[in-house]
């Protein structure tokens, strides 16, 4: 093309027209999310994803389905497991029997390469759920998905998805995360004989019809997403940029939003928010996250906690509103203190339970557990989780020397604590769990039966196994309901574990970004955000 | 120099043996300390011990040591170094990524140091004991008992936080100006090559905390030794014939003096050099510097062995490659000093 002089004194003339706004509206138009881990992966179904990675691909994938969100107790927009709209699907038809979900996709949805979204598509992308090495197949079959015959594409545009028995957690386990839909032609391109499932492939590059983009991606260091104007999953995010990007460095964080050089951070110190919050620059959104608790557990099945009144013993002696005050400053909602005994309220769980300091009453049971003159112990706990688990111990082992309980205080590094948790081999820990699918069956199955790492206190109730299977089947309300009250009142009975509180989430932004949710993933759903 | 060259390449494969060790120590030591990388990256909501074992075979660790040591080396042997879990990308990947952004920084703070550190040094030298002497010994004093993470995060609050003269420490580039296309890894040079002078400037700028904090730790050994160097040399004969012969002050310190004091400084230099690159991993994790050695600590935390093994050895082999350099600068220095 030949250049004349003129055209190039016009090209330049007008650079700086052209540019000058551009540029001043892309940083308004830009989310900058400080956070202290890094996004490892692409695919959050890789083993091994970082939490990070999972909110990254909430926005750059769609899923057949999606939580709704609500007000919070605290004023705050929080996920509402309790209503489910489309994001590929435009309408989900389920039959009577509650066996049988039919999904109509969106006839205009398309991935970021332009390729419709078909059919074809999600029976792949859900065939790989359940079949490939991933996280996701473990997930979803808490939900009853467990082969790929479940999936039936009845036309170009509806997919049949038929789950042996009712589960409750059969759709809202498709809203999870993991369930990702794939462009299947693209991954295909990239799939091997070893890799039938793209796996290697994804961990880098994605394949998805998500509202965002992956524009860079760094491991370690940043991820930069850019808006997908033709989404169809939902209305047009605000921000047409977003940069993910890891400082380790907590008060560092704190010093770039103050200064109003980043946007958002959900991963502060605990310590450092009331004076944040205090000095005004800056807009705090803290949410006690409903769907987690922090526990002290004891390993049931290893003398000396196998024995159920030592156990009481150890709740009765607690000072439960100290131990909330020094360790998580009372930021969060508490999980004991309790009036009800016998069976609770309602269903709902995590909530308060009947526990209150009795020193007499301590002392009482120690001495009808066997255990006049006291006995020695070791509390453990991870030392990612120090500043609040470490105030935590120390008032521990005050208030158990006062009933006679000697502890010793054993700080492991996670990887380590990991290893001894799954081995069972702690007699006495704390730690904080989180379900993505708030039900209190799904709770009690998770974390209070079976043989896994999370049930930190290897309970083996025969009840309480019985009863959660038979909750999780139960189409009733009412017999559901009254299902919890009995599995909350054998775990206040029992106690393998104390419930302490539930930590808030503490989201810190400028005061003109607004609409951020607690999401179930505790990561950040960039859709939902905008700036005013 | 074909001699010197051989001589050098002598050197090279000498240290091939120790560098087997090191591999091999590693190896072994990593295997020992507690903690299972699959069980901690196995971390899902249902994590059962079918997903453990897949992590585990993944990575090789359900064979037995030797065998996976044998491997191992074998990766080693074709350039491999295995895979981290944690960044989930190759470790040889990743360290060609972050060491540009640790040499950089290092080689950055060293430059700064010896600026500072020699002229102290000399100083201090020239009139030992005085109120000059004193307070260059108070100044290296500070800069050797504040921690880096002490004063990096104090270097943040003054000049970001209070002043706002610094850029956002974070990175080695402002996160929203436009990188230069790499050539080198090094900021400075890509985007010098690129004439893109506005990106120089924007990684100029983000480099100069995190170097200043560097600088003032190892400002102590340099000036301290430069010091006492002086001290030798200027009660030599050569000195007082130098100046009897009636030279300038300042050709007798700067040039006679000077050279023949820079040994000791130059095998200092080498050793702080190395351990700046290995062990600032504080200052790395203060300005979210990408680098090799947060880079190994997170790894480390994580029980991730691959890249644990992978940034030893790396180390091991710019350890043995500083010293090489150091040899050389001792002839440059010193003719009668030569590598044999």
């Amino acid at each position: 093309m030949p250049l004349s002089r003129r055209a190039i004194l016009a090209g330049t003339a007008a650079m700086p027209l052209a540019t000058g706004p551009a540029m001043a509206q892309s940083r308004a138009e830009t989310l900058r999310q400080v956070t202290g881990n890094s996004v490892n992966t692409l695919d959050p179904t890789m083993p091994g994803s970082t939490r990070e990675a999972f909110g990254i691909s909430v926005n750059v994938y769609d899923r057949l389905v999606g939580f709704g969100r609500k007000q919070g107790s605290n004023g705050g927009w929080v996920f509402d497991p309790d209503t489910i709209h489309g994001e590929l699907a435009e309408k989900v038809e389920t039959s009577p029997d509650g066996r049988t979900f039919t999904f109509h996709l969106k006839r205009d949805a398309k991935f970021h390469d332009g390729t419709p979204v078909t059919a074809e598509d999600v029976k792949w992308s859900l065939d790989r759920h359940v079949s490939a090495k991933s996280l996701a197949a473990v997930q979803i079959q808490t939900g009853g998905w467990t082969k790929p015959e479940q999936f039936q594409i009845l036309d170009p545009h509806t997919v049949r998805a038929t789950v042996e028995k009712p589960d409750r957690l059969a759709l809202p386990n498709l809203c999870t995360l993991y369930c990702i839909i794939i462009n299947s032609k693209l991954a295909k391109q990239h799939a091997t004989a070893e890799d039938p499932w793209a796996q290697e492939w994804l961990k880098t590059n994605t394949a998805g019809s998500g509202a965002y983009s992956v524009e860079t991606f760094k491991p370690g260091e940043q991820v930069i997403l850019r808006r997908n104007d033709a989404w169809k999953g939902g209305p047009l995010p605000f921000f047409r940029r977003v940069i993910c990007q890891t400082i380790p460095e907590a008060a560092t964080r704190a010093s770039l939003i103050e200064r109003g050089d980043a946007d958002l951070s959900i991963d502060l110190m605990a310590s450092d928010i009331p004076t944040l919050a205090q000095r005004g620059r800056v807009k705090l959104v803290s949410t006690p996250q409903f769907n987690a608790f922090t526990m002290i557990a004891f390993n049931t099945q290893m003398a000396p906690f196998n024995n159920v009144k030592l156990r009481q013993a150890v709740a009765a002696a607690l000072p439960y509103q100290d131990i909330f005050k020094a360790a998580l400053f009372e930021r969060g909602a508490p999980l004991f203190g309790a009036g009800w005994q016998g069976s609770p309220p309602n269903g709902k769980f995590p909530q308060p339970l009947p526990l209150t300091q009795n020193l007499d009453r301590a002392r009482a049971l120690l001495a009808e557990a066997g255990y006049p003159n006291g006995l020695d112990t070791t509390f453990s706990f991870n030392v990612g989780s120090a500043a609040t688990s470490e105030p935590l111990a120390a008032l521990l082992k005050e208030a158990l020397g006062r009933i006679g309980v000697r502890v010793e205080i054993q700080k492991l590094p996670d990887a380590q604590i990991s290893t001894l948790v799954t081995e069972k081999k702690l007699p006495f820990l704390t730690e904080t769990s989180i379900a993505w699918l708030p039900s209190t069956d799904y709770f009690f199955r998770n974390f209070f039966t079976g043989n896994q790492r999370w049930n930190y206190s290897s309970w083996n109730n025969a009840e309480v196994n019985a009863v959660a299977e038979k909750a999780r089947y139960e189409q009733d309300p009412a017999e559901y309901d009254r299902l919890s009250r009995r599995l909350i009142a054998i775990l206040a009975e029992d106690v393998p574990i104390i419930m302490l509180w539930q930590p808030n989430q503490d989201a810190v932004m400028p005061p003109n970004v607004e609409g951020y949710t607690y999401q179930y993933h505790r990561q950040v759903d960039y859709r939902d955000l905008k700036r005013s | 120099m074909p001699a010197l060259l051989r001589r050098a390449g002598w050197r090279l494969f000498g240290s091939l043996p120790a560098l087997f060790g090191v591999v091999v120590f590693t190896f072994l030591l990593m295997r020992v300390l507690p903690g299972d990388p699959a069980i901690f990256f196995a971390s899902g909501p249902n994590a059962g011990e079918a997903e453990i074992q897949a992590i585990r075979e993944q990575m090789g660790l359900d064979r037995p040591i030797p065998e996976q040591l044998v491997r191992y080396l074998g990766d080693i042997g074709r350039g491999r170094l295995g895979r981290s879990m944690g960044t989930g990308q190759p470790v040889v990947t990743d360290l060609v990524n972050r060491l540009p952004a640790s040499l950089e920084l290092t080689l950055t703070a060293l430059l700064l140091a010896l600026s500072c550190a020699l002229p102290l040094g000399i100083v201090a030298a020239l009139a030992p004991n005085s109120a000059v002497d004193h307070g260059v010994r108070l100044l290296c004093t500070l800069g050797v008992c504040v921690p880096t993470f002490v004063s990096g995060l104090l270097l943040i609050y003054a000049f970001y936080y209070l002043l706002g003269l610094a850029p956002d420490p974070t990175g080695r580039i402002d996160i929203f100006a436009s990188q230069p296309p790499r050539v080198t890894g090094f900021l400075l040079i890509d985007s010098a090559l690129a004439g893109d002078w506005e990106a120089w400037r924007a990684a100029a700028t983000q480099l100069v905390l995190p170097a200043t904090t560097m600088a003032l730790f190892v400002l102590a050994p340099l000036a301290r030794m430069t010091r006492a160097a002086m001290l030798a040399v200027l009660t030599s004969d050569f000195i007082r014939t130098g100046d009897a012969l009636g030279l300038s002050r300042r050709r007798v310190v700067l040039v006679y003096a000077l050279r023949n004091a820079l040994l000791p400084v130059i095998t200092i230099m080498g050793i702080v050099f190395s351990t700046m690159l290995g062990a600032n991993v504080l200052v790395e994790k203060v300005f979210s510097w990408p680098g090799v050695a947060s880079y190994a600590l997170d790894a480390l935390l994580a029980s991730d062995y691959a890249p644990v093994q992978g940034f030893v050895l790396l180390m091991a082999a710019i350890f043995v490659l500083v010293n090489l350099v150091v040899d050389l600068l001792y002839g440059l220095a010193d003719p009668r000093v030569s590598m044999e």
